[in-house]
């Protein structure tokens, strides 16, 4: 209602009504406003929430890495060569530790071989996670729980365990503290597939199926068993031997000594104790010879019939080359093996062509590592181009070093019909091995180089092989290497290599023990490979032939049949 | 009506809040209950990988070759020899039919009271 008056200014007032119901819209606003507030607040405070990361990670780590598993390794038969174990390790929360000294106290009661006051340092602080101790046992854990420390907690890991210590140390490695492979078949799982599948998550708490390697312990035993006394009783350096199935490249055996305890990676790493038959590269010697003649054979310009000067040494400028069991006749090919004669090997050499030659050692795959899942490797040193000396050299083993795995491989080539197969250490069937297979030698020079080997046995260098594994069909060819020593061939010191298959009549493994300065057993012994890597071979080959299903047959046909018509 | 419908509301209201207040406490005592196991299997599952451990190592020829080295004296254990391999086809085969001859001088022998077997071993005595 507004009252006008004349000539006065104009004044309105509200009614009471019209006061209230603003007053009421203003109250109605605040209202809203603070409601708005508060639900912001809320909404905020839920953002906010939402937005903070949980800090899982250990020392940098996430913790599922530091529970991760890794699948058990089984041998060929099912036994554990590795298995998961779970131990709680120790951790503290020094943010929420109260009182350090009495904490730093309790733990040392439990275990004492912990500094107090390296406890001290480790518990102040502010951080969220420090390891106190790791790996520890399941009656620690209870122990330390009736404390009763706030802030002290256990996490369950996994702890690798290699039941069988040193045994097969070379082929399984060692993995370490945070389970990652460092050596061995571990760090190459690592490589392919355990690393992918712990960053994947799939592999965490839960159990990995189980893989079959293709070793057999009880061949790695006696293997292992067989070289540590072979380290004794020659007096040795090193010793080292393996064994593959020829037909599926499966290595059933791998040992190098000296060795150590994966259980303690620590000594994995030390110099001494390398993977001597992948990671080690030699001078072979005379079972070079075996290469040599294979490649002739097949080469079609020598015959098993041929015969070759060996009266006289081969003269190369100022060097002479000649026999170390000298016959000085004119020697039959088999009798230049039998006799590990330099010269007729030499002769042998030539008469293939230097060039052919070191073309058959590309074929074998001298050249490169050998494709095995090992990382431990080396690369072979073998001269690009051979020069007369050098081929010559070569042809009865010295001026070119490939690793024992490299010899092996050819030697199962040799004795499986030429096939050469790439070896493996898991589980492979024939069919998936056959895809592998290169054939580097015809059939017949695989029949006349079974028959040469067993001669080699029976007559020849191999003879103290022989004696232990009689009728277990072996044959092999023995290499005695002088070894260098700044740069220079000694007398003193050999480096030994048999070279094996076996059973002859119808292969089946394929073996290679190297013994590195041996000394002589006794005064009516020789420092010569048969004594002591053919002996040891031997000795192999009898106790395991008949765990691989061989049984000994001394029918002198077996043996009559390896012979070739040709010299019927 | 409406105020029925609103007595009605605030009833449901109240037994809701009970429920969910009631679900939420048997909620956690479950999750408690969980944690209990789970820890229990971790403990199982731990001392489990320890047994496997242990009887893998027990297993190991590592292990078991010197306590056969052991008693290589008591048992006189030696290794396999190739010549104590056996086959099959060394063995005798087995007659086809009992030899009745040699069956009716036995019998013959019995009844007139001498028994070749016990003069055998009396001769060797």
């Amino acid at each position: 209602m507004a009252a006008i008056t004349e000539g006065g200014a104009a004044i309105a007032l509200d009614g009471a009504q019209k006061t209230r119901r603003h007053l009421t819209k203003a109250r109605i606003r605040w209202v809203v406003v603070a409601l708005i507030l508060m639900f912001g607040a809320v909404a905020g405070r839920l953002i906010q929430l939402g937005l903070v990361v949980q800090d899982t990670t250990i020392e940098g780590q996430t913790r599922d890495l530091i529970t991760a598993t890794r699948p058990a390794l089984l041998d060929r038969n099912g036994l554990e060569l590795a298995v998961d174990i779970r131990v709680p390790s120790l951790f503290a929360e020094p943010r929420r530790i109260i009182d350090v000294n009495e904490a730093a106290s309790a733990i040392h009661s439990v275990l004492p071989d912990l500094n107090e006051d390296w406890l001290r340092g480790r518990l102040t602080g502010d951080k969220g996670f420090v390891w106190v101790k790791r790996e520890l046992t399941p009656e620690i854990e209870d122990k330390i729980m009736q404390l009763g420390i706030p802030g002290l907690d256990f996490v369950t890991e996994s702890k690798r365990f290699y039941p069988g210590g040193n045994e097969a140390s070379h082929i399984l490695g060692a993995v370490n503290i945070d389970n990652q492979g460092i050596a061995g078949i571990e760090k190459s799982m690592d490589n392919d597939s355990v690393a992918l599948l712990q960053s994947l998550g799939l592999a965490r708490g839960n159990e990995l199926a189980p893989v079959n390697l293709s070793v057999d312990l009880r061949v790695q035993h006696v293997m292992h068993d067989v070289l540590t006394d072979a380290l004794t009783r020659y007096q040795a350096v090193a010793a080292a031997g393996v064994m593959m199935d020829i037909h599926t490249g499966e290595i059933v055996g791998l040992v190098s000594l000296p060795d150590f305890d994966p259980n303690n990676p620590v000594t994995a790493l030390q110099k001494d104790s390398f993977n001597r038959i992948t990671a080690g590269i030699y001078e072979l010697g005379s079972s070079m010879k075996s290469v040599t003649i294979a490649g002739a054979l097949d080469s079609g310009k020598v015959r098993i019939t041929d015969s070759f000067d060996a009266r006289f040494g081969v003269r190369f400028g100022r060097f002479t080359i000649d026999d170390f069991h000298g016959k000085h006749r004119i020697l039959t090919l088999p009798e230049v093996y039998k006799y590990s004669s330099n010269v007729g090997a030499i002769h042998i050499m030539q008469a293939m062509g230097k060039d052919t030659f070191r073309a058959f050692l590309t074929r074998l795959g001298f050249d490169k590592t050998v494709p095995l899942e090992l990382p431990e490797k080396r690369n072979p040193v073998v001269p690009a181009k051979f020069s007369e000396i050098v081929a010559a050299t070569a042809a009865f083993g010295h001026g070119l070093s490939v690793s024992p795995m490299h010899m092996l491989r050819a030697m199962a080539a040799f004795a499986n019909d030429g096939y050469m197969v790439t070896p493996t250490l898991y589980r492979r069937s024939l069919e998936d091995a056959r895809k592998t297979y290169e054939q580097v030698v015809s059939e017949k020079t695989s029949q006349e180089m079974r028959y040469l080997m067993r001669l080699n046995a029976l007559e020849g260098s191999g003879s103290r092989m022989n004696k232990f594994a009689l009728g277990y069909r072996t044959g092999g060819k023995t290499g005695t290497a002088e070894k260098v020593v700044n740069g220079r061939y000694t007398t003193g010191a050999n480096f030994n290599v048999f070279a094996s298959a076996f059973p002859l009549d119808n292969p089946r493994y394929a073996m290679v023990v190297i013994v590195d300065s041996p000394r002589a057993e006794n005064a009516q012994s020789g420092t010569t490979a048969g004594w002591n890597a053919g002996e040891a071979t031997g000795r192999i080959i009898q106790r395991v032939a008949p765990m691989l299903g061989i049984s000994p047959d001394f029918n002198p046909m077996l043996d009559d049949e390896l012979v070739p018509v040709e010299l019927r | 009506m409406i105020r029925t419908l609103n007595i009605v509301f605030v009833c449901t209201s109240i037994f809701a809040l009970i429920g969910v207040y009631a679900l939420k406490y048997s909620v956690s005592e479950t999750a408690a209950e969980k944690a209990a196991i789970q820890r229990q299997i971790e403990r199982q599952q731990a001392d489990l990988s320890l047994l496997k451990a242990d009887w893998a190592f027990l297993n190991q020829p590592a292990n078991v070759a010197p306590i056969v080295a052991r008693h290589v004296a008591e048992l006189n254990l030696q290794n396999l020899a190739q010549d104590q391999f056996g086959r099959f086809e060394v063995l005798p085969l087995r007659l086809t039919a009992p030899d009745a001859l040699a069956l009716d001088s036995l019998f013959e022998s019995l009844n007139s009271g001498v028994d070749p077997i016990q003069q055998i071993i009396s001769e060797s005595n």
